[in-house]
């Protein structure tokens, strides 16, 4: 098929992509370098590939690369800072060890962002329910849910 | 993934005439959860995928007077977090957040999980016992279909190339009701039901009414109409009651031995998921 050009946000930049129909977003993002997006199960299973498409997450396995047209994606590369900081979400992870191989980190680093843009003080079943997509085969979760208080903390503190 | 072309249809119009010229080359696409995934393992190869994500029409949750009209586009996370969808029919919300997890809530759809008529589509058995009605467009114009007569079988739905689904109807219950979906799973997200049992209790002008509705335990959801009128008018069901209506239960379904669970243990289950959802709509009809 022939490939078709898609317009949208990435990171706050705009970007255009040459695209087949069939590319899924985790695709095109990878080709393209956001390698921060990975290629776990790609059948909606794992949520390693997880973006925020217009702040929502998503998993972009399950999104043509089309459908972003006019639309706005953020990756973990986004949340770093100009200044090379990282955001509160990931300083967190690191600080409380909720990182083992790391595969898993950035679909966990952006659930947890949109779940706390959500819910500033989720309650631990409210964390759970809201990282249920997000697989991780090492840590046994328990350093995550950590990370994901003290960075509702880090976020407080900074408001 | 086979190669496809890709139309995004700005107008129900323009979406159906696609869908007519290319027949049965053609699919239509909402979330994309389900069809991508089939698109995939090549279970179906589409030429022409038809996304729906740009029509106006088939967007939202609407709530009026006479009932609920969840557009196609409407997401599991849309309906669970609409507030009628709380107050009016909680089923339909325990349903939306039995489904996969939050991530894939936020693109799939409530229509396309009825749309894609697999036996353990959690969303089903809710909108059967709230007898909803599937609205339909297409060349020859407007339909509408009971939900139990749309869903003909695994994978297989009352539609001819060319329609589209644009919402699902939901009369409002008449009288004060409440509802609950149980899904026994062999965890908590991202599974298919082994067993999903819908129920609603409603308190309307004939005395207390029930209904409950059954997923994963025969190739289409089911009613189970006979334990329905055991119950009909019987507001603190005793045990020897629970008991009857759970064997009337069970003789509704039919289930399937597969990977995920056996013949005995569905029906098992199906007898013990019954008692305790009949159990929480009584108890919340209580505290209300």
């Amino acid at each position: 098929m022939t490939k078709r050009e898609v317009h949208f946000t990435l990171n706050g930049r705009s970007v255009t992509y040459e695209v087949e129909p069939r590319t899924t977003l985790l695709r095109a993002l990878r080709h393209h370098g956001v390698t921060s997006v990975k290629r776990g199960c790609e059948e909606g299973e794992c949520g390693t590939c997880t973006v925020l498409l217009d702040g929502v997450p998503v998993k972009s396995c399950t999104v043509l690369a089309l459908e972003v047209e006019g639309r706005s994606v953020l990756t973990a590369e986004g949340l770093v800072g100009k200044d090379g900081k990282l955001h509160p979400v990931q300083q967190a992870f690191v600080e409380e060890g909720g990182i083992q191989c790391g595969f898993c980190t950035p679909g966990m680093v952006l659930t947890t962002y949109a779940l706390l843009k959500k819910n500033p003080d989720p309650s631990e079943d409210e964390i759970r329910l809201a990282l249920a997509g997000n697989l991780c085969r090492c840590t046994g979760y328990t350093g995550i849910f950590r990370s994901v208080k003290r960075a509702a903390e880090l976020l407080k503190d900074q408001a | 993934m086979l190669a496809f072309e890709l139309e995004r249809p700005r107008s129900l119009q323009e979406a159906i005439s696609i869908l007519e010229k290319f027949g049965n080359r053609a699919m239509p696409k909402a979330g994309g959860t389900d069809l991508l995934m089939w698109m995939k393992d090549r279970l179906v190869t589409p030429e022409v995928v038809v996304d729906l994500s740009l029509i106006p029409d088939l967007a939202g949750v609407n709530f009026s007077k006479d009932g609920l009209r969840i557009g196609a586009m409407a997401t599991c996370t849309e309906v669970l977090e609409s507030a009628a969808v709380e107050d009016h029919f909680p089923a339909l919300r325990d349903a939306c957040l039995s489904h996969s997890d939050w991530l894939i809530r936020n693109r799939a759809t409530v229509v396309g999980n009825v749309c894609s008529a697999v036996p353990s589509g959690d969303v089903m058995p809710a909108l059967y016992c709230y007898d909803a009605t599937i609205r339909i467009v297409g060349p020859r114009g407007e339909r509408s279909i009971p939900i139990n007569k749309f869903i003909l079988g695994p994978r297989k739905k009352d539609m001819i190339a060319g329609e589209i689904v644009t919402h699902v109807f939901l009369p409002l219950p008449e009288g004060k009701s409440s509802g609950c979906y149980l899904k026994l799973g062999r965890r908590n997200a991202l599974d298919l039901a082994q067993v999903g049992v819908a129920c609603v209790a409603i308190d309307g002008k004939n005395g207390r009414e029930y209904r409950l509705a059954y997923g994963a335990v025969a190739p289409t959801p089911v009613r189970a109409l006979e334990a329905e009128k055991a119950l009909q008018g019987i507001k603190a069901p005793d045990d020897a009651l629970l008991e009857k209506v759970s064997a009337l239960a069970k003789e509704a379904v039919k289930p399937i031995a597969d990977v995920r669970a056996g013949v005995e243990y569905r029906l098992a289950m199906v007898g013990e998921l019954t008692k305790r959802a009949i159990d929480t709509c009584v108890e919340r009809l209580k505290e209300e």
